[in-house]
């Protein structure tokens, strides 16, 4: 068993650092508590994209979010890959480098999809033997982010939260929960979300993801490309509950808007956690006090939704 | 072969068919068949906003690569470039910034798209841009590097470039057509009837620039990218200039190439 305290500090509220934003966030230094970046787009070898990460990671803590470890794959992992991901961290020292628990390329073909692994006790010695093996490589603790998904495997033995709570405690490695990604697959393939929180290991949840989706009524897509709906924001309250102050970021990676609106967005993340943690013990009124986000004026003409906090039915 | 690797190489191959392939059928219901019967929408729809989302990514990431040539050809063509392109190349990369790489060839050896050679000039052109952009960053050697060094040593003084600088040749006016699209204006009709040289480099303020080059400068471009030395490329500017011209020629062009930061260093043997 790990020792009771494995996770990294509460970093705060964040955002995923897009191009374009490189500007504003130079220019008008927002105290946004940190930025994740997305691995993939900074693996080249300079020109503007390295010079404004150079330069805002010197400014604010950064986290690494992959998108091509493949970590489910049954081919070889990458080495040239995890190489270059580790002298991506050499240069920025993020907090944290995390990707996600599926699988995206095989015999060579990459489908730059987050496809999703049948839950067998198989795929899940399979997997946590690849993290061991990348977090050698790193060395450091990886976070596995749960992926939406819109089919299941007859082959699967077990619930998609029980998966990811074996691997994580066979390979010892941390958690990213998308809280999207938990309301997004619960529509697609009925099941309660609040079940999924349920079963996860509070000590292994590093980082919360938000993000928006698209609803097509008999299914719903991952889109990022909206704001986080009414719905998320609820599974997001009942998640702080059961998990505390976790770092919390918002995706957003198409129909981006302006950084104020996206800043005003995570107002309301900051806003439901201080809600829910208004009456709390102690320990975690001060976690959350460590997040100096949000004290800044920013001009924006975007309405975040702020419908009252609904309860998920359990 | 593990159950897990034979589930995953069936969702491949699911995702690689399409209906123009004889083996889509086929494809389909082996994967069918490892799913389970799940309430709401069918087994198509779920397989289907995998193999939608996997075409459109790849089609958004040519659209954004490729936003020039993609105005040359229309949307009908560019879808059609699109798709057979992404039947022809699936992407053997990590990231998708590489998965045009093989685009130009493509281009040039498609039996439809090489009856318009600017087409592929288009998409190469468009690729040293991208190239450039994000090529390594290097210090610049300044003139003053030069004149640093003894003159009886300049004849052997040999240059080292940015790594973002490239030439780009091309029997096209495929540039000249990305301009005027550039600008929102009307492409001019194609024109084959001469080669034509640019140098693309990132500038000091990290933009990329290309600005097109005499068949002297070209000469005297490639000569140093290649290795020759001061004395050698003077000679070959006599195809072009007189014997007291060139070596000035040359030492303006030099001077140039300073200012615009394309020079990272000079050595002397």
């Amino acid at each position: 068993m790990p020792e009771s305290i494995i996770k990294q500090d509460f970093l705060g509220f964040g955002l995923g650092l897009r191009t374009d934003h490189f500007e504003h966030i130079l220019q008008h230094q927002p105290d946004i508590d940190w930025f994740e970046v997305l691995s993939e787009n900074f693996l080249v070898a300079g020109g503007k994209p390295r010079y404004y990460l150079e330069a805002i990671a010197e400014q604010y803590p950064v986290v690494m979010h992959g998108v091509s470890m493949s970590i489910g794959s049954t081919d070889p992992l990458d080495m040239d890959y995890l190489k270059a991901l580790k002298k991506l961290s050499n240069d920025i020292q993020p907090k944290w480098i995390s990707d996600h628990i599926c699988w995206t390329s095989i015999h060579g073909v990459n489908s730059h999809d987050l496809l999703p692994l049948p839950y067998t006790e198989e795929t899940v010695n399979h997997v946590a033997e690849r993290v061991r093996q990348v977090q050698d490589v790193l060395g450091r603790r990886i976070l596995l982010e749960n992926v939406s998904s819109y089919l299941s495997y007859q082959d699967s033995t077990m619930d998609e939260w029980d998966f990811l709570s074996q691997v994580a405690e066979a390979a010892d490695c941390l958690v990213l929960l998308d809280i999207n990604n938990i309301y997004v697959s619960a529509r697609n393939h009925h099941f309660n979300p609040l079940d999924y929180l349920k079963k996860i290991d509070p000590r292994r949840v590093q980082q919360f993801h938000l993000a928006g989706h698209s609803d097509y009524g008999d299914y719903v897509i991952d889109t990022h490309d909206h704001d986080v709906p009414t719905s998320v924001w609820t599974l997001y309250q009942a998640a702080l509950e059961r998990f505390g102050p976790i770092s919390t970021m918002i995706e957003r990676d198409a129909n981006i808007p302006q950084f104020p609106a996206l800043y005003d967005e995570l107002r309301q993340a900051k806003h439901i956690a201080e809600l829910t943690f208004a009456d709390s013990a102690q320990a975690e009124f001060h976690t959350l006090s460590q997040s100096r986000f949000g004290h800044q004026s920013q001009t924006s003409d975007h309405k975040v939704d702020n419908k009252p906090i609904l309860r998920v039915p359990s | 072969m593990s159950r897990l690797a034979e589930i995953q190489q069936q969702f491949m191959a699911y995702l690689l068919s399409d209906e123009t392939n004889n083996d889509h059928n086929k494809c389909q219901s082996a994967m069918q068949a490892n799913m389970s019967q799940q309430a709401g929408i069918s087994a198509d729809i779920r397989l289907a906003i995998y193999a939608n989302a996997y075409r459109i990514r790849l089609k958004e990431t040519i659209e954004t690569d490729h936003e020039i040539l993609g105005r040359y050809l229309g949307d009908d063509l560019f879808d059609k470039m699109a798709a057979d392109y992404t039947r022809a190349h699936p992407s053997a990369n990590q990231s998708l910034r590489q998965f045009c790489d093989a685009l130009p060839d493509f281009l040039q050896q498609d039996l439809f798209f090489k009856q318009h050679p600017i087409i592929a000039d288009l998409a190469r052109f468009e690729r040293r841009l991208l190239n450039a952009f994000d090529a390594a960053d290097s210090t610049s050697a300044s003139f003053s590097d030069l004149q640093a060094i003894s003159p009886e040593l300049w004849p052997n003084c040999c240059l080292r470039f940015h790594p973002s600088v490239q030439i780009f040749t091309c029997s096209s006016n495929a540039v000249e057509a990305w301009q005027a699209l550039k600008a929102d204006s009307t492409p001019p009709a194609p024109d084959y009837q001469s080669t034509r040289a640019w140098l693309l480099w990132r500038g000091q303020t990290r933009l990329t620039e290309f600005a097109s080059l005499t068949a002297a400068q070209h000469a005297l471009l490639l000569g140093f990218i290649q290795g020759n030395n001061f004395a050698e490329q003077c000679e070959q500017m006599l195809e072009w200039h007189d014997e007291q011209s060139a070596p000035m020629m040359v030492l303006q062009t030099m001077q140039t190439w300073f200012q615009q930061g394309l020079i990272r260093a000079v050595v002397s043997d």
